[in-house]
């Protein structure tokens, strides 16, 4: 009697009896046999060039598998996601192997990479040496803690059609010239639209390269002295202002990374500060737009001509249980038969860092991505001259110099924009 | 016989028969989902506060170190200032245009239900879709708003919304309200509903207009719910991130910047652990504030 009370399931005590044992049954299987093969887990941010994410899938991870027997996981994090990805991983320990850096997770997680010197050294050997930019964008207190992949340059896009309506068959060469004609064609009712707001990309790379052009700088390259307190900065300021009233929509103040792209094709602006994103989307969406779409390097300042340096690069997560394969498998992935042929998918949204690929057939398929290859010798973190540096990673975030810009153009007075940009500098390196 | 069926009871079972025991062991898991879920964060929250922990690098203690940072950062007054604007109006508006919801929605007519049903839409929907649908519309080139102003008048392409910061700030007041008033609306129709009848025809019988029977029998009945909303709306509105995030990640030159989004620029953004943990707990004191001043106007009830 008592047995058919305890272990029956219509009563509540067979019930929970019956559900425990069935719990303890399951847990007390043998583990099965553990997998013989081994898997490396790279982590990317979506590329905006799809192609580029299924060459890996595709070609990439089953040459690797068909030559090694190792898996290879491509694990794609959404655009903008990438740093809180990074740190989810740095932090837990686990997550990922390699991991693939935008320009400020090499210094943020320098820490948690490995040193990579000695596969960096010999791919540099290889391929025709790296560029000054590629060193720039990963060495952490001398140590090579990435290995560079590509710039995305950030380049100006132009409307030739527009632009040779009020006689302008080249693109200007100072950013003085590109005023005027600015001021010309927004009377024509095809303004400039350059990205002024709290964006990831097109914002920084304009404004940066604007600052450095007039001799303006954040930080001295001692790392410590604030110095935006300057008269060049002051006449990069005055520039701006003068820039955006007369040649640009008033929008431009709120736009975000996608706005530009959008107006593009909406045909609302004349002339931005993009990726090759724009050419790239408009040959295939808007072929009569991409007829007349060109590109060129940014305007000259009186004190040089400059472009960001948003790098792209690869690190080994010092804790990752498959160091050595995954040691071998950058060398195996940075080698020309497989970096030639992922570069050359995506166009030459991936500006690679390698001299040896200067002359690289990838660069005729597009005549007009040339001026993208050509700036690679004036790219520069922002923060430059000062090293890359976790303060310099702070006044990106907080927008400090897009927001000295745009507060300027929003009706601010020049000393009163540049007072709080070195106010808020002097805080964030305080500690430097 | 009898006494030994009782002896045979298991002790465990007189135990689990007594109320108190049983009522904490049923409340025992729900507990233990808050004290990981929510307890564990919040304290580890304040912990990281007071250190300076740079993301992937140990943390060293610095005492209130972070705050100071904070009182000495004019960003992070204007977010102050951002957060409360859009808080207080958000909630105003809420308030008015979901009691005015209710009232509407509480009459008998064809469709009733449907209509009802499709009021809830835009809380329903996720926030990050439907705010993508507002950029599309916020933006003058493609906005309909724009379109109607410019056909009224209005120099072209018409009010930038997400261009000027006080346009940017109405922006997201104007969306958080439209997210919002199905909440308020929904659940004030459900206290509208407990009002008996009675009082309405008893009011009436003795003369009451339709503005008085308002103010005297619904708006009294109705003031525990009302606050009970508002508290709930309060919260979720301070600490908005989603809306922000997508319309304008705070621009433009942060005057839509408010306490999530900053806290999550200066953790994730710029890998300062400890200091976004100090701006995201700044919402405290606020909130602690108006919840026990809430709660003790209800009880005074």
């Amino acid at each position: 009697m008592t047995k058919r009370v305890t272990n029956h399931p219509t009563t509540r005590r067979g019930f929970l009896n019956l559900a425990a044992a069935g719990t303890v049954a399951a847990l007390s299987r043998p583990a099965p046999a553990a997998a013989a093969e081994k898997t490396i887990t790279i982590l990317h941010e979506s590329s905006f060039i799809k192609p580029f994410d299924e060459y890996v899938v595709n070609t990439l991870a089953p040459a690797y598998e068909k030559e090694t027997g190792i898996k290879i996981n491509y694990e794609v994090t959404s655009v903008g996601s990438l740093p809180t990805r990074i740190s989810t991983i740095a932090e837990t320990g686990s997550g990922a192997d390699i991991a693939m850096n935008g320009l400020l997770q090499v210094i943020q997680f320098g820490e948690k990479y490995l040193d990579v010197g000695d596969i960096a050294g010999d791919i540099g050997e290889a391929q025709g040496g790296w560029y000054d930019a590629g060193r720039e964008a990963v060495l952490v207190e001398g140590k090579w803690k990435a290995i560079p992949f590509s710039n995305i340059g950030q380049l100006m896009n132009w409307r030739t059609d527009w632009f040779a309506e009020v006689g302008v068959k080249k693109f200007p060469e100072t950013w003085e010239e590109l005023h005027e004609v600015g001021k010309k064609l927004k009377a024509k009712d095809h303004p400039f639209g350059f990205e002024l707001g709290h964006g990831f990309g097109d914002n920084h790379g304009w404004l940066y390269p604007l600052l450095w052009s007039y001799g303006g700088a954040e930080v001295a390259p001692d790392g410590k002295t604030v110095v935006i307190d300057s008269d060049e900065t002051a006449r990069a300021v005055d520039f701006c202002r003068e820039f955006f009233k007369d040649t640009m929509l008033d929008d431009v103040l709120g736009w975000t990374d996608v706005s530009n792209n959008k107006a593009w094709m909406a045909e609302q602006i004349s002339c931005t500060n993009n990726a090759e994103s724009i050419l790239w989307f408009a040959k295939r969406e808007f072929p009569e737009i991409g007829k007349v779409t060109d590109q060129a390097m940014n305007p000259a300042g009186p004190k040089g001509r400059f472009h960001l340096l948003n790098s792209i690069s690869h690190s080994i997560f010092s804790f990752s249980p498959v160091l050595e394969e995954a040691r071998a498998f950058m060398r195996w992935l940075m080698e020309p038969k497989q970096l030639g042929g992922w570069y050359a998918i995506a166009d030459s949204y991936y500006q690679p860092l390698l001299h040896g690929y200067d002359n690289a057939p990838m660069w005729s398929v597009e005549p007009r991505n040339l001026p993208y290859r050509d700036a690679l010798t004036s790219v520069h973190l922002p923060g430059w001259p000062a090293p890359a540096s976790r303060q310099l990673a702070e006044s990106v975030a907080k927008y400090v110099v897009i927001d000295m810009f745009a507060k300027a153009c929003a009706g601010a007075s020049t000393k009163d924009v540049i007072k709080s940009a070195e106010a808020q500098l002097k805080g964030i390196y305080r500690s430097a | 016989m009898i006494a030994n069926a009782a002896r045979r009871r298991a002790p465990l079972a007189v135990l689990l028969d007594r109320q108190s025991v049983f009522a904490w062991l049923m409340m025992a898991l729900p507990l233990a989902f808050l004290a990981a879920l929510v307890g564990y964060p919040f304290f580890y929250g304040i912990l990281l506060s007071l250190q300076d922990r740079p993301v992937a690098h140990v943390g060293t203690f610095i005492g209130l170190k972070n705050f100071q940072t904070d009182l000495h950062d004019p960003i992070f007054w204007q977010v102050a200032i951002n957060t409360f604007v859009y808080t207080g109006v958000a909630t105003a508006l809420k308030m008015v245009g979901g009691l005015c919801l209710a009232l509407a929605m509480n009459q008998h007519f064809r469709m009733k239900n449907l209509v009802r049903a499709l009021l809830l839409l835009p809380f329903i929907v996720p926030t990050v879709l439907s705010t993508v649908a507002w950029l599309w519309m916020l933006d003058p080139a493609f906005s309909v708003v724009n379109r109607l102003l410019v056909a009224l008048g209005w120099p072209k392409p018409g009010p930038s919304w997400l261009g000027d910061p006080t346009l940017a700030m109405v922006s997201i007041i104007i969306i958080n309200t439209w997210r919002g008033l199905p909440f308020y609306g929904i659940t004030l129709l459900a206290g509208l509903q407990t009002v008996p009848p009675e009082l309405y025809e008893a009011a009436a019988i003795d003369g009451a207009g339709g503005w008085h029977r308002f103010r005297l029998i619904t708006l009294p009945l109705l003031r525990p719910i009302i606050l009970i909303v508002t508290l709930f709306s309060v919260i979720f509105t301070f600490a908005d991130f989603q809306l922000v995030y997508v319309l304008t990640h705070g621009g433009p030159q942060n005057a839509t910047q408010l306490f999530a989004t900053y806290a999550f620029d200066i953790a994730m953004g710029a890998g300062q652990l400890g200091l976004g943990a100090s701006v995201a707990l700044a919402m405290l004191p606020a909130l602690a504030l108006l919840i026990v001043a809430l709660t003790i106007y209800l009880r005074r009830d």
